[in-house]
């Protein structure tokens, strides 16, 4: 049976599932919500999913959200093997401890420093939280030396997770000079992850030129 | 070989991995750190944890943070069976979004508050904010509402880590009386998870104390 995946590839979230479902080869029916036209807040979708969030995942009688729940859920039911989530206790948990630095961590941070600035609750961004982002990367940059992946040797669920975020962060102009093992690391994600230029680079193109058109005055540069 | 865990009373992420660890019979080796006086500053645990977050968590050569990812690691590497934390992926993506929506929807709404009151003595919390944090109970009120625990009829890690982070709450004067599954599910963890008593009252008495003094 098809899964239903209710998506904005404008959402870091939606796209790292996006790349995840790519990466199994799994056939999904695409069913796009516009965050921005309100889209997600129908009846309809609320009785799927009540925090009416996406990236939402419908197979069967399972109604997920929370993307990477989603992410590490699609490779444990359709991954031919457990390469993209590794189910060796000792291995899992360096993916997950990403997955998890990820959300509390890295976009938090980031989420900080950008969202106020949008939502135009104040004009400009705040330095100290811009370091504060600038902190987490440096935990990055330390988390990926190393190794070729951000878990090991392999591609894992965690490098759609992250590159989802990282890729946001470059169009908003961080100074990824600062970081090589990142700017390595994401180089190699866009040429080698399945997927990545129909999942992420229309899409990136076009955040990049509404952040030129209409929020000149967000950027994360720091030299 | 024992497990080292460096640990905190007031942090509701060291009180779930010790529940968890309880739960399997693991020995856990205490190592306190009070952040409060930047205990986790010092270099030789800057350079265990460079994010010198607690708890951080030592298992021979193997050393974490993070302690979703730690309970569900606990659970993986030492559990008898997999009922923490079911194996089967429908289940366990039910757990698993049950520990996002702690971390990112429930746990980030209060600390957001907590964190800023800590930066700035003058800071009140906004209704938008404090709105914010009942919408995240209403749902967890709206989640629990079907089944006994968080994620499904059994107990699992994500019960073991709401309750770490929502006892804090209750200490700290939260009325449970407009939630009144998450009241039932809440007298039900106190009651019958192993070593709660023991484990997290006390923690989260502090923790509750602690944030009566920042969010009055």
């Amino acid at each position: 049976m098809p899964l239903d995946l209710y998506f904005d590839a404008v959402s870091p979230p939606c796209r790292a599932v996006m790349l995840t479902c790519r990466a199994l080869d799994l056939d999904v029916n695409m069913k796009h919500l516009d965050l921005r036209k309100g889209e997600t807040k129908t009846p309809e979708f609320i009785a799927i999913n009540p925090q009416h969030t996406l990236p939402t995942l419908v197979d069967g009688d399972l109604k997920i959200w929370e993307s990477r729940a989603i992410c590490t859920y699609l490779v444990s039911q359709y991954g031919k093997n457990d390469s993209l989530y590794p189910k060796d206790p000792t291995a899992r948990v360096k993916v997950d401890r990403l997955l998890y630095f990820e959300m509390g961590t890295l976009y938090k941070r980031y989420a900080e420093v950008v969202y106020p600035v949008m939502r135009g609750e104040t004009k400009e961004i705040v330095p100290a939280k811009l370091d504060a982002l600038y902190e987490a990367m440096g935990w990055l940059e330390g988390y990926l030396a190393g190794h070729k992946w951000a878990a090991g040797d392999n591609i894992t669920v965690a490098d759609f997770v992250l590159v989802s975020s990282v890729q946001a962060f470059e169009v908003n102009k961080i100074n990824l000079s600062k970081f090589k093992n990142i700017a390595q690391w994401l180089s190699n994600c866009k040429l080698q992850l399945k997927g990545y230029d129909d999942v992420c680079n229309q899409v990136m193109a076009m955040i990049k030129k509404l952040l030129e058109e209409s929020y000149s005055n967000i950027t994360l540069w720091k030299d | 070989m024992l497990i080292d865990l460096y640990y905190m009373p007031i942090s509701p992420y060291c009180r779930s991995v010790q529940l968890t660890a309880h739960s399997l019979g693991v020995e856990l080796n205490i190592l306190h750190l009070d952040l409060l006086k930047n205990e986790h500053l010092q270099p030789e645990f800057l350079a265990l944890n460079p994010q010198h977050t607690v708890p951080t968590f030592i298992d021979g050569d193997l050393v974490l943070w993070e302690s979703r990812a730690i309970c569900c690691y606990l659970v993986s590497a030492y559990g008898k069976d997999d009922s923490l934390y079911p194996k089967e992926p429908k289940k366990r993506a039910f757990v698993d979004r049950m520990l996002y929506f702690e971390m990112g929807t429930l746990g980030v709404s209060f600390s957001n508050m907590l964190f800023a009151s800590m930066a700035d003595e003058s800071y009140s919390p906004t209704s938008s904010e404090i709105d914010k944090f009942h919408k995240a109970l209403g749902y967890l009120e709206m989640f629990l509402k079907d089944h006994k625990w968080a994620a499904g009829s059994q107990l699992t890690v994500a019960d073991l880590v709401l309750v770490a982070t929502i006892s804090g709450y209750v200490k700290g004067g939260l009325s449970l009386e407009k939630y009144p599954c998450i009241l039932k599910w809440f007298k039900q963890c106190e009651e019958e998870i192993p070593g709660y008593k023991l484990l997290n009252e006390k923690g989260a008495e502090e923790a509750g104390t602690f944030y009566k003094q920042k969010l009055p």
